[in-house]
């Protein structure tokens, strides 16, 4: 149990997919203009993520090794696929507001990078909490990046005014240019705290035997 | 035996594609009708928001493009107590960031009704601002881009920073916007009989009306050489007092196209020509209105021909002899038309 804990850790701080692994960082940087989007995104990035991983760690021994990226593609894809209609259906302000983004979950980099790094060598179990992991660590990351940039760039948080109207809403916050800036005072922040959990925790058996990827500056920056 | 691995692995993707293809084919099937069941219903909503005196929207592909870039998706006219109040057309034209589409209203009486973004891909914060419906351009009366085209007339400039109001920082969108609804307005303008090229209005051709509506159906010309283009039924406070007719007919060269009002009773309230293919100086002087004023007065079932009450431009017998026709016929199928009760 203590394990699988520590897996689910591990993608929200010590080896979160944008702060550390960094990766995927293209879609955080377009769909954090509002927190709603934020959210949106995040929910959608996990359910596909939650989901590849488990059905490619459930069928690792029936996957040839030199066809596995079409496989994984093919799980990935069909699952986004899914998650798109099921927005449009049921939540089509959300759907119609990220717009391309969803589609573009299928080349996510986290995605395929989970899938490949981990999922296709783990059990189904480690596979859900790295992706329940992961996908958090991703959520929470898009949600404080734009919880910022609304709140600066539009006075507003989830579509209500929250600064009075006498504020002039700064504009360069909703801009990639100010998303840039949003996103790595945030990093700084993340991995300073980062350093002193895994300086205080140092005997940490968890994430020794957990990770497939110990050390993450071996991970390929996809 | 290579082959034969190939073979292997090629059936082994093309089983997790069939897999993917079946659960997929579940999904849409489950989620296809409620999403386009949710697109109508959108469409209905954002349809009534542009034009709300209508009750109901009937599709119709009277409504033209001027232009490759901009696309007229779907058109509709907007009919009120089955009486026709004006166009809707959804519009897709090119904007800051890729196209935007929007619906735009047009009344019969020459205004802009409404105009709805319906997807705009520009920035946002900027351009995007165009879709949001807490940017005010003007914040003291709370209007939003799209909600100051609103009652706006078909004949203004819809010039940016001019007559409309630009979104700050973002002149192209404002831009782009502007001249999607003005291409709009003109088109429609143009299918309703209120183009800016002509500014004939049906409901001023027969005095006392307060209101123009077309026509359910065409009255019809019993003279071969004289086409009814649109019919219009007039009214008072509800009741019929008249009718109008846009016609195109033969000149001495070409085409002599214009309107003729006429009365419950049967007499030509007024008659308005507004294009003429004759010589210019010449045949064209029977669009004046020395010309066509002669024939406000007489009825449908007087002669109405040249020597027989009217009066020929000198020098112009043909064409005076064509639109005096022309005046004929329509007040003819009109008041078939009116005593027909086909209005």
């Amino acid at each position: 149990m203590k394990r699988l804990f520590g897996i689910f850790l591990n993608g929200i701080v010590v080896e979160n997919p944008l702060f550390v692994i960094m990766i995927g960082l293209c879609s955080s940087m377009a769909v954090t203009t509002t927190v709603a989007n934020g959210i949106g995104m995040g929910v959608a990035l996990t359910f596909v993520l939650v989901m590849s991983e488990v059905i490619i760690s459930a069928f690792r021994k029936f996957i040839p090794d030199s066809i596995r990226m079409p496989v994984f593609l093919v799980v990935i894809a069909a699952f986004t696929t899914i998650m798109d209609l099921a927005m449009k259906a049921y939540f089509p302000a959300l759907s119609k507001s990220m717009g391309v983004f969803i589609p573009l979950v299928v080349v996510n980099c986290i995605v395929m990078g989970r899938v490949e790094a981990f999922a296709s060598k783990q059990p189904v179990l480690d596979s859900l909490f790295d992706g329940l992991g992961m996908g958090l660590g991703y959520t929470w990351v898009l949600v404080v990046l734009a919880v910022v940039r609304e709140l600066l760039g539009n006075g507003t948080l989830l579509g209500r005014q929250i600064l009075p109207a006498s504020f002039e809403p700064m504009i360069f916050f909703i801009l990639p240019p100010g998303g840039f800036l949003v996103f790595s005072l945030w990093m700084a922040v993340s991995n300073s705290f980062r350093r002193k959990l895994l300086t205080r925790s140092k005997p940490e058996p968890t994430t020794a035997t957990c990770c497939a990827l110990p050390d993450s500056s071996t991970v390929e920056k996809a | 035996m290579k082959g034969f691995k190939m073979l292997k692995l090629g059936l082994i993707l093309s089983a997790y594609c069939l897999v993917g293809c079946v659960a997929l084919a579940a999904v849409y099937n489950s989620t296809s009708k409620v999403i386009a069941q949710r697109q109508a219903d959108d469409l209905r909503a954002a349809l009534q928001e542009v034009f709300p005196t209508a009750d109901s929207f009937v599709p119709t592909d009277k409504v033209k493009s001027p232009s490759e870039q901009i696309v007229f998706e779907q058109a509709f006219t907007a009919n009120a107590g089955g009486k026709s109040q004006g166009i809707a057309v959804k519009v897709k034209g090119p904007s800051y960031g890729g196209p935007t589409t929007l619906l735009v209203g047009i009344s019969a009486n020459g205004t802009v009704t409404g105009v709805k973004v319906l997807e705009n891909n520009d920035t946002p914060g900027l351009g995007a601002n165009a879709a949001s419906s807490t940017y005010y351009v003007n914040k003291t009366t709370k209007t939003t881009f799209a909600g100051q085209f609103a009652g706006k007339k078909l004949t203004d400039a819809f010039e940016v920073k001019n007559d409309v109001l630009a979104i700050t920082s973002a002149t192209i969108t404002s831009r782009s916007i502007t001249g999607l609804v003005q291409a709009v307005g003109k088109a429609a303008g143009e299918a309703l009989g209120i183009g800016q090229s002509t500014t004939v209005r049906p409901v001023e051709l027969v005095p006392g009306a307060d209101e123009a509506h077309m026509a359910a159906a065409q009255a019809v010309s019993a003279n071969p050489s004289v086409t009814v283009l649109e019919t219009w039924a007039v009214t008072r406070e509800g009741t019929v007092i008249g009718a109008v007719a846009k016609v195109e007919g033969r000149g001495f060269e070409g085409k002599i196209t214009g309107y003729v009002g006429l009365s419950q009773d049967g007499t030509i309230t007024g008659v308005v020509l507004v294009s003429s293919g004759d010589t210019p100086g010449l045949g064209d002087q029977v669009l004046k209105s020395s010309f066509t004023d002669q024939f406000v007065g007489m009825k449908a079932s007087d002669p109405i021909t040249v020597g027989n009450g009217v009066t020929a431009i000198t020098g112009a017998t043909y064409s005076s002899t064509g639109a005096a026709a022309l005046v004929k016929s329509a007040a003819d199928a009109l008041e078939k038309a009116l005593a027909g009760g086909g209005l």
